[in-house]
C-alpha cells in the first residue's frame, strides 16, 4: 500500500457515488481501487459502503471518499439520499448484460434529480475482460457517453484495467474545476480552497470544458 | 471468517477507529469473535436493564423472557462455539418465576468467557444437559406450551433440535404433536403447488416485472453467503431462488430434487413467509419499517449514552449509513455466520418483539465499541 498518506493529511475531500444495477462490479471496482482486491464471491451492498483513496494530483493530495450504493432496485428510496453532496460520480454497467447499460439512462435521471448538474460524471462498462461475452459494444457504450457529455471508460476490476485510470480521471476532473475556480475568485488553491468535511463544492461554474472530448481511449 | 475484514470501509468511523486503537486484537480469530459476541449479549443484558428500569418502553412486555441467562447453548454436538456463555444478572432474577436457577453465573465464568477461554468450565456441561432434558420434555408433550418452549429457546437451542424448535416457535408446526405431520405435509403440498402454477412457466407467461424479479434472484442467490460452502451448492442455490420467488409472488420445483431436500425447501418458505409477516413493511418500498427502527435506534443510542451519541452526529455519522444494513439482515454480516443460528433462537423466542428487541441489540452493539468509538481521532 506504497504511496498511502496518512488519514487525514489531505488538501482535498472529494465524495464521489458509484451507482448503476445490480452486480455490475459497483464493490469490486471499489475494493480494486482502495485495497487492491478482488473477490468473485462478494456479497451484495447493502445500503451504502464508503472506503477513500487519497491521490496525487499536480502536487495536491486529493482524497476521494467514495460511497458505493447498493443497486438493487428496492433499496432506490434510500440509496438516492446517498448522494447530496457527491461532486463525481461513476456510472457502471455490465457490458455482458444489456439490460444493465438500457438502465443507464435511468441512473443518470436520478443522479441529476439528486446532485448539482455539473457534477462529474463517468460512465464505465466493467468486466470487460469477459470479452467472448460482451454485449454491449464499445463503440455503443462511448456514443452514449458523448450523447450526454459523460466521460467513458471500459474497465475490468478483476484485471485491475483501467480502474485506477477511471477514478483518476474523475478526480482530476474535479480537481481541476474547483482550482480554476479557485484561482478566478483569487483565491490560493492550496488552502484556503480546501473543502471542510461534508460542505457541499459548487462545481456550477465552468465545466463545460472540461466535458468536452472525454478520455475514451481504450 | 473473512466476511468482517472484506466488508472494513475506511472511512467507516466504528471500524477505522476500532483498527487504529487496537491494532493487536485479531480481530478474525474464532475465538475473540464469540467472546465479542458473548460481550454484546450480555450488553443487551444491560440495555433491557436499563430500559425496564427506565420506563415500560414498548419492548418490555416480554420482559418476563428476559429474566433468563443468555447462554450459547453448545450441547456438544456444535464444533465451533466453545464458549458457553453465561450470564445471570441479579436485577433481572425477580422476574424470574424460580424456575431459571440451571445456570449459575460466577464471576469467574464470565472471566473465563471473555477471554476466550476454550475450557468449559464442568457445570457448564451438567447444566446442559439439564437444558436438553427440559427441551425434550417440553418438546414430546402432546401439545408444546409455546411460551414455555420460548423461555427455553431465548437462551439457546441444542443445535439438533433447532428444526423442530423453530417450526414451532415460528408458528408453522402446530403445537399439537397429533396434528403436526398432517399439517407440515398439507403446507409442503401447497408449496409445491405454487411453484408449479408460479415458477415452473415459461417466461412469456410472467410479467415485466416478474421477469426483472427473477434476474435480480438470479444475481443474488450467488451472493448469499458465499463464505459458507453450504449455500453454494447447485441444489442450494436452485431452492434459494424458488423460495425467493415463490416469496414475492407466490409460485416453484423441479422434479429431480430429492423429496426430502424439497421438504426442507417448502418448510424454510413458509418459516420465512412467518417470519415476514411479523415485519412486512421492513421490506416493502422504500422499507419503512427499518426507517422507522433506525430513529427509534438513534433516539435509544441518546438516551442511554450521550457521548457517543453527540459523537457519531460530530462526525457526521447519520445512524441510517450503518444500522440499515444491521436491520436489513439482521445482523447476519456483522457477526461470524456460526454464531448466527445461536442468535436465531433468541430472535425466535422473541416472536412478535423482535422488531423491538433489534433495537436493543443493535444498541448495545453500539455500547460494546463505544469506547474505541469514542475516543479522540
Amino acid at each position: 500500500m506504497a504511496g498511502y498518506r496518512a488519514e487525514d493529511d489531505y488538501d482535498y475531500l472529494f465524495k464521489v457515488v458509484l451507482i448503476g444495477d445490480s452486480g455490475v462490479g459497483k464493490s469490486n471496482l471499489l475494493s480494486r481501487f482502495t485495497r487492491n482486491e478482488f473477490s468473485l464471491e462478494s456479497k451484495s451492498t447493502i445500503g451504502v459502503e464508503f472506503a477513500t483513496r487519497s491521490l496525487n494530483v499536480d502536487g495536491k493530495v486529493i482524497k476521494a471518499q467514495i460511497w458505493d450504493t447498493a443497486g438493487q432496485e428496492r433499496y432506490r428510496a434510500i440509496t438516492s439520499a446517498y448522494y447530496r453532496g457527491a461532486v463525481g460520480a461513476l456510472l457502471v454497467y455490465d457490458v455482458t448484460r444489456h439490460s444493465t447499460f438500457e438502465n443507464v439512462e435511468r441512473w443518470l435521471r436520478e443522479l441529476r434529480d439528486h446532485t448539482d448538474p455539473n457534477i462529474v460524471v463517468m460512465l464505465i462498462g466493467n468486466k470487460s475482460d469477459l470479452r467472448h461475452l460482451v454485449a454491449v459494444s464499445t463503440e455503443d457504450g462511448k456514443s452514449f457517453a458523448e450523447k450526454e457529455s459523460l466521460f467513458f471508460m471500459e474497465t475490468s476490476a478483476l484485471e485491475a484495467t483501467n480502474v485506477d485510470n477511471a477514478f483518476a480521471e474523475v478526480l482530476t476532473q474535479i480537481y481541476r474545476i474547483v482550482s480554476k475556480k479557485a484561482m478566478e475568485t483569487g483565491e490560493d488553491v492550496g488552502n484556503s480552497a480546501v473543502p471542510s468535511k461534508g460542505e457541499k463544492i459548487d462545481v456550477s461554474k465552468d465545466v463545460s470544458a472540461v466535458k468536452k472530448g472525454g478520455c475514451c481511449s481504450t | 471468517m473473512k466476511s468482517k475484514s472484506s466488508n472494513v470501509n475506511d472511512t467507516n468511523h466504528l471500524n477505522k477507529e476500532e483498527n487504529k486503537n487496537q491494532p493487536k486484537r485479531e480481530i478474525s480469530s474464532p475465538s475473540t469473535l464469540d467472546s465479542r459476541f458473548n460481550q454484546i449479549l450480555r450488553n443487551v443484558q444491560g440495555v433491557l436493564d436499563f430500559v425496564s428500569s427506565a420506563s415500560d418502553a414498548s419492548c418490555g412486555k416480554r420482559s418476563p423472557t428476559f429474566g433468563r441467562s443468555f447462554s450459547e447453548n453448545d450441547t456438544g454436538t456444535s464444533d465451533h462455539v466453545q464458549n458457553p456463555m453465561e450470564v445471570e444478572d441479579p436485577s433481572r432474577g425477580k422476574s424470574n418465576n424460580g424456575n431459571v436457577n440451571k445456570l449459575k453465573s460466577s464471576p469467574s465464568n464470565i472471566e473465563n468467557t471473555s477471554k476466550g477461554a476454550h475450557k468449559s468450565p464442568i457445570g457448564t456441561r451438567a447444566t446442559d444437559s439439564a437444558r436438553v432434558t427440559k427441551f425434550t420434555k417440553e418438546l414430546s408433550a402432546p401439545t408444546v406450551i409455546l411460551e414455555r418452549l420460548r423461555e427455553l429457546a431465548w437462551s439457546g437451542v441444542p443445535p439438533y433440535m433447532r428444526p423442530t424448535v423453530w417450526r414451532l416457535l415460528l408458528g408453522y408446526a402446530p403445537p399439537n404433536s397429533d396434528r403436526r405431520e398432517g399439517v407440515l405435509r398439507r403446507k409442503r403440498l401447497e408449496y409445491f403447488d405454487c411453484v408449479a402454477q408460479f415458477y415452473d412457466i415459461p417466461d412469456t407467461e410472467r410479467s415485466d416485472d416478474e421477469i426483472n424479479m427473477l434476474r435480480q434472484i438470479a444475481v443474488d442467490c450467488p451472493r448469499t453467503v458465499p463464505d459458507v460452502t453450504f449455500f453454494q451448492q447447485v441444489q442450494v442455490q436452485k431452492s434459494l431462488e424458488r423460495i425467493l420467488y415463490t416469496c414475492v409472488d407466490d409460485w416453484s420445483i423441479s422434479d429431480i430434487t430429492p423429496e426430502k431436500i424439497s421438504d426442507i425447501e417448502a418448510d424454510c418458505y413458509w418459516c420465512l413467509s412467518k417470519l415476514l409477516d411479523g415485519m412486512q413493511d421492513h421490506y416493502t418500498f422504500a422499507q419503512p419499517g427499518i426507517q422507522r427502527l433506525v430513529f427509534k435506534l438513534k433516539e435509544l443510542v441518546r438516551r442511554i449514552d450521550e457521548p457517543v451519541s453527540k459523537h457519531i452526529e460530530e462526525q457526521g455519522l447519520e445512524f441510517l449509513q450503518f444500522a440499515f444494513c444491521w436491520f436489513n439482515c439482521v445482523l447476519i454480516r456483522e457477526i461470524p455466520f456460526h454464531l448466527v443460528t445461536r442468535l436465531w433462537d433468541t430472535y425466535l423466542a422473541e416472536g412478535d418483539a423482535l422488531p423491538d428487541f433489534l433495537v436493543y441489540i443493535f444498541a448495545s452493539f453500539l455500547l460494546t465499541v463505544r469506547i474505541s468509538l469514542s475516543s479522540p481521532v
